[in-house]
């Protein structure tokens, strides 16, 4: 074992063992800073002004409207929009109020006349 | 007419199987017996079967004494500078069984790549589009790779045989059977063999060692969900990284570059009927070939060695490294970052699409149900067939 593991080329092992990884590394972190500036230019960000801060002062409207801000997480996102598909999947289309049944007329159709029937018995 | 009767018992298989009992005929046996086993597996436990059933009949194939479908002496006479069938595959169409004649698209390179086509076809690159980050994960997951390369040269393999060992670490089929053909092709059984046996473990290997490395609070953090990825982008994605890693690393442009025509073909919308081709009729073709040739390598005389046991064990410690790998990653980066990531999704950064990434899915949700780590985990997942495939450029331009 030992004349084995003198036998080796150790210096050029560990030089393909650290360099190699350290390309692996290197070319896929080269990739993600291209793929950040490429999602920069197809997906560039919309910055929205923060809104000035403003003192709350107690009893304040200012105060109230941040009270009233409501934070939804991702589940709660889901559920409320699962809700709306099954409420407006279960809606029927609206319909007139006006009754629709008609009278039937019934045209003629040698399958169901009288005058042709079996039981139709000539009478003299 | 009884020395044609004669001649008929002597061309038996069984007959030439005992009259060298004692030389090749008990390996041929042996690797009967091995090739029903993983038939076993692959048919009953259905582990990887596409690509075990083949492999198993193919090593079935090449065992049957009097066949003479497969002719290892005809390869080592290829690889051999003083023969003069040296890098001739006149003389192995001319000699050859039907083994062999399929046998030279591995050879050749051609079929790992004709994979690769498919596997581009049927992968979606959105969430590591969306997420770049989980390159680096992809990235980390490849130490295993590296290690495994350390520990082969430690174990009195050469330096190029050691590098065929370390990617099964890369767990990526086609990506081992690639570099394996190129730099160590008398191991191509056993190397293919131990990285689809590991791919197939995958639930089992990788769910300890995630929860030996990561905490409750750790597996059950929820991820911000991904940006969607405009379809502009796809489309440009894979011209993109085809020109950059071909670039910097020519060795690596055929994976790399097969990889990224299938996923081209499916993103752009318009060769639908290639893409569908690429994913479908293709891919089942080559997987035929693929298996039932490498399997064919797996002979009594090249597997049933002590070397081969060696790779076995080393291949699981690769596969384990990488996953390792890819989970300590993601916990240093959680260090750094203000926006926490779930470390299961860094197991997935060794390739084995999508099994590893349903892994860590399944593990994730065992802490928190309502975790949905899925769409995460494919980014790494994807960067990891990305980083394996750059791995095996570099060995080969290395070690080449």
């Amino acid at each position: 074992m030992t004349m084995v593991l003198l036998a080796i080329n150790w210096p050029h092992v560990l030089f393909v063992t650290i360099l190699g990884f350290a390309l692996v590394l290197v070319l896929l972190v080269v990739l993600i800073y291209v793929l950040k500036l490429f999602g920069l230019i197809m997906h560039p960000h919309v910055t929205v002004d923060k809104p000035q801060e403003v003192h709350p002062v107690v009893g304040t409207p200012h105060e109230e409207e941040h009270d009233n801000r409501i934070t939804l997480t991702g589940d709660a996102t889901a559920a409320i929009a699962m809700a709306l598909h099954l409420y407006y999947n279960g809606i029927h289309d609206e319909e007139p109020t006006h009754v629709t049944i008609k009278k039937v007329e019934r045209k003629y159709s040698p399958w169901n006349s009288k005058i042709y029937g079996m039981n139709n018995l000539h009478r003299n | 007419m009884w020395s044609d009767i004669l001649e008929f018992f002597r061309g038996m298989g069984f007959m030439q199987m005992g009259a060298d009992f004692i030389g090749a005929g008990w390996q041929q046996l042996a690797m009967l017996f091995i090739s029903f086993f993983l038939l076993y597996l692959a048919i009953k436990k259905q582990y990887e079967p596409l690509l075990l059933l083949p492999i198993a009949f193919g090593m079935l194939l090449t065992n049957l004494p009097g066949a003479n479908m497969f002719h290892s002496e005809l390869w080592s006479a290829f690889l051999d500078p003083s023969s003069p069938a040296y890098h001739s595959y006149g003389a192995i169409l001319k000699e050859g069984g039907l083994l062999d004649v399929l046998y030279i698209g591995v050879k050749a390179g051609v079929y790992p790549c004709l994979i690769f086509i498919g596997v581009g076809a049927m992968t979606d690159f959105g969430p590591l589009i969306a997420n770049p980050k989980s390159l680096l994960l992809g990235a980390a997951a490849q130490i295993g790779i590296f290690i495994t390369f350390l520990c082969a040269n430690a174990m009195g393999f050469t330096e190029a045989q050691a590098g065929a060992i370390g990617i099964i670490g890369g767990a990526d089929g086609p990506t081992s059977i690639f570099l394996t053909s190129k730099l160590a092709p008398e191991l191509l059984g056993p190397i293919a063999i131990a990285a689809y046996s590991y791919m197939a473990l995958v639930p089992v290997i990788q769910p300890p060692i995630m929860r030996l490395l990561t905490t409750k609070e750790e597996r059950a953090i929820k991820m911000k969900q991904l940006r969607a990825v405009s379809k502009t982008e796809k489309i440009i994605f894979p011209i993109m990284v085809t020109t950059i890693v071909a670039l910097i690393l020519p060795d690596a442009a055929p994976l790399i570059g097969c990889l990224m025509l299938g996923n081209l073909m499916k993103e752009c919308g318009v060769v639908d009927r290639l893409s569908k081709t690429a994913q479908n009729e293709l891919m089942n073709i080559v997987v035929i070939f693929l298996g039932l040739s490498v399997g064919a390598t797996a002979t009594g005389a090249s597997f049933l060695n002590l070397k081969t046991l060696m790779i076995l064990g080393m291949g699981i410690v690769a596969f384990g490294m990488g996953s390792g790998g890819g989970v300590l990653l993601a916990k240093l980066m959680n260090v750094f970052s203000k926006e926490k990531i779930n470390p299961l999704i860094g197991s997935a950064g060794v390739s084995a699409v999508p099994m590893a990434a349903r892994v860590s899915q399944q593990v994730g949700q065992e802490e928190n149900p309502s975790n949905f780590l899925l769409m995460h985990a494919m980014g790494p997942n994807v960067a990891g067939v990305i980083g394996s495939a750059v791995a095996a450029g570099i060995l080969l331009t290395m070690l080449g």
